[in-house]
């Protein structure tokens, strides 16, 4: 018998029975997911933009925000938060066609993030007011190293793209992408003498532009 | 064969002793503990519907837990279809086994590795050792353990037990670039600098995982660090090693418990990085693993399935909140316990694993005083289980002889109340003559009691005369 054939077996003389029923199983897990309301914070404010623009620089998650009109003006806000911290114009920018259509003349690009890269821009996906989540899913755009390298992670993301709750995420995750980085503030550790510290093995500040 | 620390000679008493004797480790426990308790009530004051949200939590745990072997096939299927690969483990030898096979399929040399409680309790890194694989551990509080040699305190915060002055040294003997200030920011960026190519030069990656999504075949990992992604996505290979019962139906039923589990391990209300892995990386993808194996340990969680008080220890979704309000781990630490898993869960899990013989001392390192069930995201009646392996070492005849016949007098004297009421009598008075302001701080047949505390010094008279004289004066009946 293999070792798998050992294991459910020994599982399924543990529970006393043969087979399951999976529709019954399909029912019962299903009524666990009842009424979310009574079992999730509620959001601070109805709006859930207003809410994640909220939640996203109070001390829970420690990003700064920068709210902008419309997607154009993305070059000019990432070239103000560059300047706030004296770096030069130079990003790995996720080759996303939406970013790359826009004007980044005088910024030096490159599509993945190096080790030791200083800044990177992505365009999240999603966005989750209860947390101040920034969900970003890897593919043929999307390199998962750009979230975690940089020492400035710098996040776009428009408004219409945020969800209240974490639940309303679960429920559009299908099909799964590879990877679903959810993204909640910067990298920070709490090792050493329990003092929280940033920048641990990933980024060291989360900025994040909000467009509309 | 891969060592694990029942493996090890440990005398719980001269851990204890030890532990006890060393001023700098109770000092390091509080600085963190504290902060945690702290910061977890802080949490609930925001989360009104925590109750419901527990009660909701256990219901979803009990469910896999009562559904295990479907959840488990399914889970298997979904995996497959997305490309993963699975390896099923009886116990922590086959685990080990089938991980050195993995990784010398993949001619490896170098592996890094995200903390994961699994891989210690199957005795991983020295499995790595012994095959010649040099093993870089990535979350900062293992790395800092791996340099000392040692092995975690805590299932959170690992290196604990590590004063920032004794980091402070370990990293400049052993980093190549090590930090110029005495400062914490500088440390943690002194292993930053240190772990850089080590992550990206690394052939294997290999992490635990937080919770299984049946219904996707998704291995969910979640850290602070975003060490995680960075083990897990450079390397050529991905293998995750997990309990049998991570499991959640899907990703709804993850979301509430993350809730549970991230507010009771550090009172932050979601992990900086949240991951869900699904299989390995696909044609156009421009990073990830493309080879994504998930090996399934049962290291026995099956026989635990069998008892019905153990199963519930199976809810465990290991956030740490137990021992952080255990106060005999606040004075001892996690060493003391000889175990992978310390505290309150660690003394109900640790005789399952390794049997009682080896972990009999461990159900008897706590007071009973109930706060280890009170914090419990997933209400698992934690004392209940330790008098149920209390009972079981009595049956089995595994306490000692001294103890025995001391419970015997205790019994004797209790079922006779007038020799009782006679011998507390003399007790609460010949007590009082050693007390200084209220307390005692030296008592004779109770030195090893009064060694590390001093304890408050009894009323005069003993509850039964008090009473008594109430009655008499007729004042209001307790």
């Amino acid at each position: 018998m293999s070792t798998r054939e050992t294991i459910l077996d020994s599982v399924r003389a543990a529970l006393g029975r043969r087979r399951p029923d999976p529709a019954a199983i399909a029912a019962e897990a299903a009524a666990l997911l009842a009424d979310p309301a009574a079992i999730r914070p509620a959001l601070p404010v109805p709006d859930p933009v207003e809410a994640f623009a909220l939640r996203v620089v109070s001390p829970k998650v420690g990003a700064t925000l920068e709210r902008i009109a419309a997607l154009g003006a993305l070059p000019a806000a990432v070239a103000r938060y560059l300047d706030a911290h004296g770096l030069p114009h130079a990003l790995a920018l996720q080759p996303d066609p939406e970013l790359r259509a826009l004007d980044w003349a005088g910024y030096a690009l490159r599509d993945t993030a190096r080790p030791d890269e200083a800044a990177a821009l992505g365009q999240a996906l999603w966005g989750i007011a209860e947390t101040g989540t920034l969900v970003f899913h890897s593919g043929a755009d999307t390199a998962v190293l750009n979230h975690f390298l940089p020492l400035h992670h710098i996040a776009v993301l428009q408004a219409p793209r945020i969800l209240p709750y974490l639940e309303d995420y679960a429920a559009l995750s299908d099909p799964a992408p590879r990877n679903a980085n959810l993204v909640t503030g910067a990298s920070g550790t709490t090792d050493i003498e329990g003092s929280y510290v940033r920048g641990a093995h990933g980024p060291r500040f989360l900025h994040v532009v909000l467009v509309g | 064969m891969a060592a694990t620390h029942a493996d090890k000679v440990h005398v719980f008493k001269e851990d204890v002793t030890r532990a006890l004797g060393d001023a700098t480790l109770k000092l390091a426990i509080d600085r963190t503990t504290v902060t945690a308790e702290r910061k977890r009530a802080a949490a609930l004051v925001d989360f009104p519907e925590f109750a419901e949200a527990r009660r909701r939590g256990t219901a979803i745990k009990n469910h896999v837990v009562a559904n295990l072997d479907h959840y488990l096939e399914q889970f298997e299927r979904n995996a497959l279809a997305s490309g993963a690969h699975i390896h099923w483990a009886k116990d922590a030898d086959e685990a080990c086994a089938i991980v050195i096979r993995l990784c010398r399929a993949a001619g490896a040399r170098s592996v890094t590795r995200a903390k994961s409680m699994l891989g210690e309790e199957i005795g991983l890194p020295h499995a790595l050792a012994e095959a010649g694989i040099e093993r870089v551990e990535t979350d900062l509080a293992e790395h800092i353990i791996q340099l000392a040699g040692e092995t975690p305190s805590h299932i959170i915060w690992p290196a604990l037990h590590k004063t920032r002055e004794q980091v402070s040294e370990l990293f400049k003997a052993a980093h190549r670039d090590p930090h110029k200030v005495e400062e914490v920011e500088a440390m943690v960026e002194s292993a930053r600098r240190e772990l850089r190519d080590r992550f990206m030069n690394a052939d294997v990656g290999i992490s635990g995982a937080n919770f299984l999504l049946a219904d996707s075949g998704a291995v969910c990992t979640v850290t602070n660090e975003g060490n995680a992604e960075l083990t897990t996505t450079p390397p050529r290979v991905h293998i995750v090693t997990a309990g049998i019962e991570k499991l959640v139906p899907s990703m709804a039923h993850a979301m509430a418990m993350l809730r549970l589990l991230v507010r009771s391990a550090t009172g932050a209300d979601l992990t900086q990085y949240t991951t869900f892995h699904t299989g390995p990386r696909r044609a156009g993808d421009r990073d990830g693993p493309e080879e994504f194996h998930i090996v399934l340990v049962d290291n026995g969680r099956s026989r635990m399935l069998a008892d019905h008080g153990l199963r519930e220890m199976l809810r465990c979704i290991r956030c740490g909140a137990c021992m952080n309000h255990c106060v005999v781990y606040r004075q001892i630490g996690g060493h003391a316990y000889g175990a992978t898993y310390p505290g309150p869960m660690g003394a109900v899990l640790t005789p399952a694993l390794e049997g009682v013989e080896k972990a009999k001392d461990l159900p008897h390192a706590c007071t009973l005083n109930g706060r280890c069930q009170e914090v419990c995201p997933v209400s698992i009646p934690l004392p209940t289980l330790l008098r149920g392996w209390r009972d079981r070492s009595w049956k089995e005849g595994l306490v000692p002889q001294a103890m025995r016949t001391g419970l015997g007098l205790w019994r004797f004297v209790a079922e006779r109340p007038r020799l009782y009421r006679l011998g507390s009598a003399v007790a609460v008075r010949a007590m009082r003559l050693f007390r200084r302001g209220g307390w005692i701080a030296s008592l004779p047949l109770a030195k090893s009691w009064t060694a590390y505390r001093d304890m408050p010094a009894p009323a005069g008279r003993t509850f039964m005369e008090q009473l008594r004289d109430r009655e008499r004066q007729g004042g209001r009946q307790p």
